[in-house]
């Protein structure tokens, strides 16, 4: 069980503290972009890492279209994982897409999460009546038809390797060092879920502590979004980094690293 | 040779659009053939325009999701398709390469990019995409109809078993009915010809007290004939009565009623009959069939007793590999199974000259245990005995 499930998600875990933080990835990447953060936390905190499952490293075969059709389905592996691992108490870091996957989850059991660092959260990417999302349908399709245009040469090589890397060691090796990189057909359908979902009102049903870290200027979570997701979490607290882009955990870790210790002292 | 040449020039002329741009992204320095591509003048991008504002909304999904996040961790980046919008809104495809260049420390100072222009490629791309989802559809309508195709194929190999088993039953049918056709005109041939003397005796004869005993003889004659016209019958009908009703059948309970049908046979012959049914004292099996075949073995076994020793008749249970048989052994005439073997269980066929044959029961008994899907055996020997094994049925189907 425990077994399968650390292939299926790719967990890494790093350190022996009784404090636990664990980290999840945005879309469109992997649990490699933690990289310039966990090192600064790993002496008091046990470090869990996991790929999303069709993100990564994590087991392909494990991408149940039908599961993965919502959010939840994402959010109830961070639950299993959680309960797999006996870990209490957790303090939930997550980017973007994930910031909602952590919160359904703790909304669904509360008493595993401590806390919750959001970075760069959004409930909603499609403009709404009275909600700036920042983003029509018609942007999402454009981002799908980049992603198309994307994996031309991807499919075709990377497809065995995922399938069978020990004929091609060579493909395998590349694997290894390409960041980012998903099966096409399952990052395009990660896409629509994340970028049409809407969990606005999954917000307010949040009681768990939050730290919402904001981008000054973010282009995919605007400061508007950060400030309607600190106004619907309860117990919230928004903290707007002078950093540029939507990881300031990547373009900005020091900054990221300091808010985090200001709100975990 | 000497070539001296003007990397200013060359920055400016060579044949890909090059700007770099800070970590926020704004672009500090392009070449000319950039400016070109993008109908901008030097000073309206220099300090001013970041690599995102040269892409759309959806674009810059993916370039704040996939390529920053890639860049910043492999410091590199290759042949990533974007459509750049030029000064005057209309868009053109291109391929990035992007490299990001630190400091000793590790910090980043700022990100080369090269940019090439490919709207004759991107035209033949398209028509790739296009032709891949095509085949992908195809592959994928391929694959449904072959599942069908499959299903079908099950569905055939089904009906062509059925038709098998419906094929073997009516040859069997047949068998059974060209059997019947040949014994029954042989079983009715002797008593008619019998019949056929008795009516000219009769007519011939004047004496009242002869024509008397004549017309008794063709009454028992006539007795007979009913008799075995509905053995004959009885054997049809159990051959043709496939699915046959499954009773709770305790052996202890028929045997006994067995025994009390028999009951002057058994006084008449002296024969000592014993059971034991404890290994497997019940099955589920037609009870009609059960009455039958306990009846035609148990009556079989004291009619060929052995005339100069008393006759001893056991019947027991047994249950072996999951199956439930009934075994018979009695210690008397036996059968020569090597002269006879071949047609015991035949209808009319009959092994000992004796006064009661009349070569039914064994036909009968045999089909009505294979039409309960059992089988029946015999070993024997001349003047030692014989024992009747019988699989009843698989004990699972109880």
């Amino acid at each position: 069980m425990l077994e399968t499930l650390i292939k299926q998600n790719n967990v890494t875990i790093l350190g022996n503290s009784s404090k636990v933080m664990f980290f999840v990835h945005g879309y469109g990447c992997d649990q490699n972009m933690w990289r310039f953060i966990t090192p600064h936390f790993k002496d008091t905190y046990k470090i869990v890492l996991i790929d999303l499952v069709g993100c990564g490293k994590s087991d392909e075969n494990a991408y149940d279209y039908d599961k993965y059709n919502s959010l939840e389905g994402h959010a109830d592996d961070i639950i299993t994982i959680c309960d797999a691992l006996n870990l209490e108490d957790v303090c939930m870091v997550a980017h973007s897409v994930s910031a909602m996957i952590v919160a359904l989850a703790a909304v669904k059991r509360p008493a595993l999460f401590k806390k919750l660092i959001m970075i760069g959260p959004s409930p909603r990417y499609i403009n709404d009546v009275a909600y700036f999302g920042g983003f029509s349908e018609k942007d999402i399709e454009e981002l799908l038809e980049t992603l198309d245009s994307n994996y031309l040469g991807w499919s075709s090589a990377m497809a065995p390797v995922i399938m069978d890397n020990l004929d091609r060691p060579e493909l395998a090796a590349e694997l290894e060092t390409s960041f980012c990189q998903n099966n096409p057909e399952i990052a395009s359908h990660f896409a629509k879920v994340t970028f049409l979902a809407d969990n606005r009102n999954d917000l307010k049903k949040l009681a768990t502590d939050t730290l919402i870290i904001q981008s000054k200027k973010d282009a995919i979570a605007s400061l508007e979004v950060g400030q309607f997701v600190h106004k619907n979490i309860e117990n919230s607290k928004l903290v707007v980094l002078e950093s540029t882009g939507h990881c300031p955990h990547m373009s900005a870790p020091n900054k990221t690293i300091e808010a985090m210790k200001n709100y975990l002292l | 040779m000497d070539y001296n040449i003007d990397y200013k020039e060359f920055y400016d002329t060579f044949p890909s659009g090059y700007f770099c741009s800070l970590p926020n992204g704004t672009i500090i320095d392009s070449n000319k053939i950039f400016l070109k591509l993008t109908n901008y003048s030097r000073e309206e991008v220099i300090g001013k325009k970041k690599f995102t504002d040269f892409l759309s909304l959806g674009e810059k999904i993916y370039f704040e999701n996939v390529f920053a996040p890639a860049l910043k961790l492999s410091g590199t980046i290759e042949e990533v398709n974007f459509n750049f919008t030029k000064k005057e809104g209309t868009r053109f495809p291109v391929l990035v390469n992007s490299v990001e260049i630190k400091d000793l420390s590790g910090k980043q100072l700022y990100t080369h990019s090269i940019v090439f222009n490919i709207a004759q490629r991107k035209k033949y791309e398209q028509e790739l995409l296009k032709s891949k989802k095509n085949a992908n559809e195809l592959s994928n309508k391929l694959t449904t109809v072959n599942k069908e195709l499959r299903n079908h194929t099950k569905l055939i190999s089904k009906q062509k078993l059925q038709l098998e088993e419906f094929n073997q039953h009516l040859e069997n049918k047949n068998k059974q009915l060209s059997n019947f056709a040949h014994i029954a005109s042989h079983n009715l041939r002797a008593p008619v010809s019998n019949l056929t003397i008795l009516k000219d005796l009769y007519k011939e004869n004047t004496d009242a007290k002869d024509k008397a005993m004549l017309f008794s003889k063709v009454e028992m004659v006539i007795d007979r004939l009913n008799e075995t016209l509905n053995e004959l019958i009885d054997s049809i009908k159990i051959q043709g009565n496939k699915d046959v009703v499954h009773d709770a059948v305790i052996f202890d309970t028929v045997f006994a009623k067995t025994l009390e049908i028999l009951d002057i046979q058994i006084l008449d012959s002296k024969a000592v009959v014993t059971s034991n049914f404890c290994e497997a004292p019940n099955i589920a099996y037609p009870k009609l069939y059960m009455e039958s075949i306990l009846l035609n073995l148990l009556s079989n076994s004291i009619r060929y007793r052995a005339p100069d020793r008393v006759a001893q008749i056991h019947f027991r249970t047994e249950i072996i590999n999951n199956e439930i048989l009934l075994i018979a052994t009695d210690n008397g005439l036996g059968i020569d199974l090597k002269k006879y073997g071949h047609k015991l269980f035949g209808l009319n066929n009959t092994f000992h000259r004796h006064p009661d044959s009349k070569g039914v029961g064994l036909f009968m008994t045999k089909a009505q245990i294979e039409a309960v899907g059992g089988s029946i055996t015999i070993e024997s020997e001349v003047d030692k005995g014989t024992t009747f094994k019988i699989i009843l049925k698989k004990k699972n189907n109880d």
